[in-house]
């Protein structure tokens, strides 16, 4: 196929695709991407298909990526004829009836669960979905056609000029396309936020026939999905994105390393690998040009240090997964000891939208140093969870108040780049989201994890939990790393049962330099920044759990006590079907009393405890 | 081509000016000045690795701490190698590694008290220096925490609480004493080219292992004890030596073991022969070895059942006795009979001296007396052959220079050990290996071109290819027939072996022995090709000196074969470390000369010196004249024993035999003799590799296709050796870990067979060859091809006690045809 076969087949796709918008059957959209799916999609969508199937009704069924807000999901959006697009939310098999049977039976839009509407159209009493106070705010360049299209169906993908920029940089020389993303300002999205045309230029001045490019899709941390989404919900924005690295570095062979415990992503990227090299997207002299160009899969096993770039390498090359010192760089030496280029699914996947509208339209966004735009994984304690994408340089704030919600309880900080990163507290929250800002202040950008974490969150057991994740999937390879990490958690783990003294804060912050300066690769080289923001921005929480053995957020279990208030307990009973030690007793009715010699502190009684009528829980866990 | 000379460049180290060669780290090049940078991961033959991190170091110009290990040294670099930052980290980091490290050893309040009076006498009990590791005092952490003066670790101690692993042989392996440092994964992977250990787990459980955590012998592990020697700690410990302590010293000396000749550092404490490891000698074995000379040095010298003494019978009891007693004994006996009725037979593992003496006694002392050795059915073809096989030089380590090798019946992983390295470091590097085996083993495992022919027709497609290697058309259609290897297989083997340039093959034992006069003739006709380097390996460590001196082209009155079938009777019988028998052969008066006594009765026993308590020299395959040193060198004593070299109770004999030829007193008199004898053999180890001057004259062997025609049954009963012999002792009764490596004794089948002859894995079964019926447990194994019945024989058959049921089939030493069913009578399930 040449370019030309390729504008026809897009014609039809275009033309295939606006059926979807003037549709004559109705069409019911499922966001089943794996957040959907967890949330209950598949079983909404069995649900709509029993109603189809008992009322005789037809309507097309089309599964589509996650949109973003993960909080609604999951989502269903119904298509009726001569009406746009709405979607409902948290959509229970119930519920879906309830919706369908109002637009199939009632012939009317049902308010119950709705989300809103998408096109131009505004509809009444329905509001735009894309004017929520959730996605109002972002700029969707990466994401934008999560959700939109059907990631199994390459026409979806044609129609909204999918592939254009490929055919595009085959008509102009490598050295264009590199200048196009030097002037664009794109920088690594994958955390260190290095100038993505300089590693790309390194790699093509590096000698050598053969060349590599790798696409890091090994996301591992906790928290974090953006990637997973991105190519759950379209996969060809990366494909494509690797066919115009590929070529401007001159790479014969891609490799994608993903997550084994993506199984939907690598479904649909192996689908779409397949549909691509029917249309001589991938394979030999690819849309009739001497370009050729391969994309394999490699599944990774589940090292979160794999995800560094050395010890993606051995993985792929079948060794253990352990980083290795550099220099030399990848794009030297990499793999097989070839010049590769490791970039993460992000970069790559931006790639596209940047040749087909410019470098200056990307760089529109985003702050004097950081351009463009940046996908998040808004989690944690605040309202609306989700997956995002805003401008570089937007505030915290903005993220977690105006798009996120804000949080229930009061808000205590956030944590960015996941176990690498740092945790930020209230007076940041005017920080500029930019590579060197959040690095001025002990944090890293890192892939786009966001946690936000509220006053019912220790801190310290929150830095307890990285640095314990950090211990666990440390390769093991150098010291500081494999030891020092293990030193830490015990350390964390005096001050959270109270019986640490004041010069531990001291033995930490000497250990966590000595892991900082003497880790072989970053995973070490970062492990101690989630404890060390923490000590800086909360110190004051640090000195409750050491001083006073107090746990302000009622969070370390050594710290608290639990309590039956006897003037709110109404005696029903919940609790004590659910404490397992059998710590309350009482007649119903009564007052319960909590017997603390035998609690565990397990949490049960106070999580079942929900006595509406009395304002408040009846059971409260306090600071001993 | 001459190597290049590299460039020498200068950089600046702790502001000295030094120089370096082009291409070394920041490490090499700080050590090859003087300056000493701590490290315990690295090391001078293996990858940088970096998990200590002790040798950081700051760079103007570099971010951080760059890895001197690990950072390529350049012109005008300016190193720090300590500075106030480093040496904090560097403590910090280390006492880290000692958090969970057992470090009562390295910290303890007593230790320089310790060190200080344990010499000293007491009445009363105090400590007496603790052994929580093997390795104390000889521990590249303990000179670490010495150097860098820590006396105390500030982090709680996290003992990892490992089970030891002491189920395999040879070694046992402590991880709780590991600092992970990665240098035996390397060594087992890069140097030796195995990849038996390996990284596994993460975190703080990360520990090394094997592949799931299966047991070393199963591993595919060659017991070669790299990893043991470079091991900075005491993680790994050689089990004999183990508790050993520091060695007094070192004495470099050959291998007696096999005829490679590996170059050795043993180690001796107290004047006892305490542990061996390789020499660093770049002629053989450039610091690699096997498991033979690795591990079993000690315990073939010091085993409980070690006869020092000499024995002498008198009447119905068999006494130990002074040397004049045992001689005097011998002597007489010898003097009774006609020289024509004395038969002596000499091993090929003795040293030339006593080969020499042994063979100057049988012609001057009592001249008609024959004199044979089983070197010849190990160099089976006459002598002749072997010496047109040694008339082109033979180098071992010139095998990783090839690009195409072709092995036939070779098996590296516990014979030739180093051939196997040699190997796989030329797989390394591009060559094409073709393996043609039998069964698979640890060769077949590295390439894709497996020849499977039946046991027995190696030779026809040895022929096939030894064509295709001498540009000749081969005849690949009747190689595929008699070996039953698929043509297309054969034709891609000739198409490799015809587009080599410099092709090794190296024909292993089992081929030699078990292929018959075409394996013989296929090698005999690569001797003309220029592009070819034919190895022939063979058992005898001494085997090429048996040849050299002449040994081979004596024509015996009693040869070895004659003997063993008990067609002869010699009146005399003496047997020189040699004892190629399981019953007492047949003859009036039996002397043996050995390190240990036979399993029969014997007239006089004469204690010989073992490898550790005399010097001597041995030829190797490449020709190599080299030395074995004396290691002890205790007074004669009850607990010492009364051994002597062989040479000395030659002459001994000589004199009480009141003959006067001219007396060999002492070894250099021996060795001079020698020297004299053979003109091309100098009075001095000089260990260079020559060559035999024989040519081959052409035409003496035809290339016959062994064919199992006209023998009765449907299987081939191949001998294959079940053990290791030094001296006409099986190794395998005296070293222990070597009976787990050793095959066990009965008969192994391919599983379908056994299934369709309906006997179980471990059951009995009646093997019937021409006519005689021996019984042999039958064992299940899936490596044997269909068809074929390979049965246990120990490599002698002398020296061990439990061999003995199968005995009657002993003397098949080729494949011949065999019927296999089940025993009748009795369905006795055996072991399990």
């Amino acid at each position: 196929m040449n370019t030309k076969q390729l504008d026809e087949a897009r014609r039809v796709a275009k033309v295939e695709w606006a059926r979807l918008s003037d549709n004559t059957e109705p069409l019911i959209y499922f966001g089943t991407g794996t957040c959907g799916i967890a949330a209950g999609a598949a079983d909404a969508r069995q649900a709509a298909e029993d109603y189809l199937k008992e009322t005789g009704k037809s309507a097309r069924i089309i599964e589509v990526g996650c949109i973003g807000p993960c909080y609604l999901e999951p989502l269903m959006d119904v298509k009726m004829p001569g009406l746009p697009r709405i979607s409902y939310s948290n959509v229970t098999p119930e519920h879906a009836r309830r919706i369908l049977s109002s637009f199939f039976q009632d012939n009317e839009i049902t308010p119950f669960h709705l989300a809103g509407s998408h096109g131009e159209e505004t509809l009444d009493k329905v509001p735009r979905f894309f004017d929520m106070p959730m996605l109002k705010p972002q700029v969707r360049v990466v994401l934008r056609n999560c959700g939109i299209i059907d990631p199994d169906d390459i026409g979806h993908c044609l129609a909204l000029d999918g592939y254009s920029a490929i055919a595009k940089c085959l008509t102009s020389k490598p050295e264009d396309v590199l200048d196009i993303v030097k002037r664009s300002g794109l920088r690594g999205r994958g955390g260190a936020g290095f100038p993505t045309w300089k590693k790309w230029s390194f790699c093509r001045s590096a000698p050598g026939d053969q060349r590599y490019l790798i696409c890091n899709a090994d996301e591992g941390d906790p928290g974090a999905f953006m990637n997973r989404s991105l190519i759950e919900g379209d996969p060809h924005a990366l494909l494509e994105g690797m066919l115009i690295a590929a070529y401007t570095i001159g790479a014969s062979k891609g490799i994608v390393y993903i997550r084994a415990e993506y199984p939907l992503a690598i479904t649909r990227l192996k689908r779409a690998i397949g549909l691509m090299r029917e249309l001589n997207l991938l394979g030999k002299n690819i849309l009739g040009s001497d370009f050729s160009f391969d994309i394999s899969i490699k599944e990774g096993a589940g090292a979160f240090v794999c995800g560094e770039e050395t010890a993606l390498i051995a993985s792929i090359e079948g060794k253990r997964g352990m980083p290795r010192t550099r220099p030399p760089f990848p794009a030297i030496e990499g793999l097989w000891g070839k010049p590769t280029i490791i970039n993460n699914v992000e970069t790559l996947s931006v790639l596209a939208s940047i040749v087909r509208n410019g470098p200056e339209w990307y760089s529109q966004w985003g702050t004097e140093t950081s351009k463009g735009t940046k996908t998040f994984s808004l989690v944690g304690k605040v309202r609306r969870t989700g997956l995002i994408e805003v401008p570089l340089g937007t505030t915290l704030r903005q993220v977690v108040f105006d798009i996120g919600g804000g949080t229930a309880k009061p808000f205590k900080a956030v944590q960015s780049g996941g176990p690498s990163g740092g945790c930020l507290s209230a007076e940041f929250l005017d920080l500029p989201m930019d590579y060197e800002s959040l690095a001025s202040v002990g944090s890293i950008m890192g892939s786009g994890g966001l946690i936000v974490v509220d006053a019912d969150t220790c801190i310290v057991d929150t830095a307890k939990y990285f640095l314990t994740f950090t211990r666990h999937e440390s390769c093991g390879k150098c010291v500081p790393c494999r030891v020092g990490t293990m030193h830490l958690v015990e350390l964390l783990e005096k001050i959270c049962a109270g019986k640490a003294e004041m010069s531990d804060l001291d033995k930490i912050d000497r250990l966590a330099k000595v892991i900082k300066e003497g880790s072989l690769c970053a995973l070490g080289g970062t492990a101690p920044n989630p404890v060390l923001s923490s000590m800086k921005y909360f110190r004051g929480e640090f000195l409750d759990h050491i001083v006073n053995r107090r746990c302000p957020a009622a969070v370390c279990r050594d710290l608290v006590v639990y309590r039956v208030i006897p003037g709110k307990c109404t005696g029903c009973q919940r609790c004590v079907s659910v404490c397992p030690t059998n710590a309350i007793s009482g007649p119903r009715s009564e007052p319960h009393n909590l017997d603390p010699e035998k609690c565990i502190k397990c949490r049960s009684c106070y999580e079942v405890c929900r006595f509406d009528a009395i304002a408040g829980d009846a059971i409260v866990i306090e600071p001993r | 081509m001459a190597l290049q000379e590299p460039k020498t460049l200068a950089m600046q180290i702790n502001h000295r000016r030094v120089e370096f060669p082009e291409g070394v780290t920041v490490l090499r090049a700080a050590e090859l000045n003087g300056i000493k940078i701590p490290s315990l991961c690295s090391h001078k033959d293996l990858s940088a690795f970096g998990s200590c991190r002790m040798c950081m170091v700051e760079i103007e110009g570099m971010r951080g701490y760059p890895l001197a290990c690990d950072t390529r040294a350049q012109e005008g670099m300016k190193v720090l190698t300590e500075s106030v930052r480093l040496r904090e980290l560097r403590i910090e980091i280390l006492k880290l590694l000692l958090s969970e490290h057992p470090s009562s050893c390295l910290l303890c309040d007593e230790s320089d008290d310790c060190k200080e009076y344990q010499g000293t006498i007491r009445k009363t009990g105090v400590s007496t220096g603790c052994r929580f590791c093997p390795n104390d005092h000889q521990c590249e952490l303990q000179d670490l925490v010495e150097e860098l003066g820590i006396k105390d670790i500030d982090y709680p101690i996290y003992y990892r609480g490992l089970e030891p692993e002491q189920d395999d042989p040879f070694y046992d392996r402590d991880y709780n004493i590991c600092v992970l440092c990665g240098r035996c994964v390397r060594m087992c992977q890069e140097v030796r080219g195995t990849s038996v250990l390996a990284f596994s787990w993460r975190g703080r459980k990360a520990k090394i292992g094997t592949a799931f955590d299966r047991s070393h012998v199963q591993a595919g592990c060659e017991f070669c004890g790299a990893c043991v020697d470079i091991c900075p700690t005491g993680a790994l410990a050689d089990k004999a030596s183990k508790w050993d302590g520091k060695p007094d010293g070192f004495i470099t000396t050959t291998c007696p073991f096999c005829a490679v000749g590996c170059q050795l550092d043993v180690a001796h404490k107290d004047g006892r022969l305490s542990s061996a490891k390789a020499a660093l000698d770049p002629e053989i074995n450039d610091g690699q070895i096997c498991v033979k000379g690795r591990f079993c040095m000690p315990e073939a010298t010091h085993h409980f059942t070690r006869a020092r003494k000499p024995m002498v019978r008198k009447g119905r009891y068999f006494r130990e006795s002074t040397w004049e007693e045992a001689i005097h004994a011998v002597a007489a006996a010898i003097s009774t009979v006609q020289p024509a009725d004395i038969a002596m037979l000499v091993s090929p593992d003795l040293s030339c001296e006593g080969l020499f003496s042994a063979g100057w006694f049988a012609d001057s002392v009592i001249p008609g007396a024959s004199l044979d050795t089983s070197a010849r059915d190990l160099l089976p073809g006459g002598a002749q052959l072997w010496k047109a096989f040694f008339s082109k030089p033979i180098s071992l380590k010139d095998i990783s220079r090839c690009d195409t090798i072709l092995s036939v019946g070779l098996d590296t992983r516990f014979h030739f050990s180093i051939v196997g390295v040699q190997i796989r470091r030329a797989i390394a590097k591009g060559a094409k290996l073709i393996a043609v085996d039998a069964r698979s083993g640890n060769l077949t495992r590295y390439t894709d071109d497996w020849l499977q022919p039946m046991p027995g027709t190696e030779g026809a497609l040895l022929v096939a290819l030894a064509a295709a290697i001498s540009g000749e058309t081969p005849d690949s259609e009747r190689a595929a027939t008699s070996s039953g290897v698929a043509p297309e297989k054969i034709a891609h083997a000739v198409k490799m072996l015809a587009s080599g340039h410099d092709i090794a093959v190296l024909v292993g034992p089992q081929a030699i022995q078990n292929g018959g006069p075409a394996v013989l003739a296929a090698m005999a006709s690569l001797l003309k090709s220029p592009s070819v380097r034919l190895v022939p390996f063979y058992f005898g460590a001494n085997s090429r000196g048996v040849l050299e001196l002449g040994m081979l082209d004596r024509t015996p009155s009693f040869g070895i074969e004659q003997l063993r079938s008990g067609s002869v009777h010699p009146k005399v019988l003496y047997l020189v470390g040699e004892v190629p028998f399981s019953k007492r052969p047949d003859c009036d008066f039996l002397v043996v000369q050995d390190i240990y006594l036979p399993p029969f009765d014997a007239d006089v026993f004469l204690p010989a010196a073992s490898f550790a308590e005399a010097k001597g020299t041995l030829i190797n395959i490449e020709g190599r004249l080299q030395e074995a040193s004396q290691i002890e060198s205790f007074p004669d004593g009850m607990r010492t024993g009364f051994a002597r070299p062989d040479w000395w109770t030659f002459t001994e004999l000589a004199a009480a035999v009141k003959v006067s030829p001219p007396a060999l007193t002492s070894l250099e008199a021996v060795q001079a003799a020698i020297s004299t004898a053979f003109p091309g053999i100098p009075a001095k180890a000089d260990r260079m590799p020559r060559v035999s001057p024989e040519a081959f004259p052409p035409g003496v062997l035809k290339a016959e296709v062994t064919s199992l025609n006209g023998s009765v049954g449907k299987f081939r009963l191949v001998p294959s050796p079940a053990g290791f012999t030094h001296r006409g002792i099986n190794l395998v009764a005296k070293v222990e870990g070597l009976a787990m490596l050793a095959l066990e004794e009965g008969i192994r089948m391919n599983p379908a067979d056994l299934k369709t002859l309906g006997i179980p894995s471990g059951s009995e079964a009646e093997v019937c060859v021409t006519g005689t019926t021996t019984k042999a447990i039958a064992i299940s194994d899936a490596e044997c091809p269909a068809g074929c019945a390979y049965f246990t024989v120990p490599t002698t058959c002398g020296g061990i006690e439990h061999r003995t049921g199968m005995q009657a089939l002993f003397k098949h030493t080729t494949i011949v045809g065999a019927d296999i069913a089940p025993a009748t009578g009795s369905s006795t399930q055996v072991g399990g």
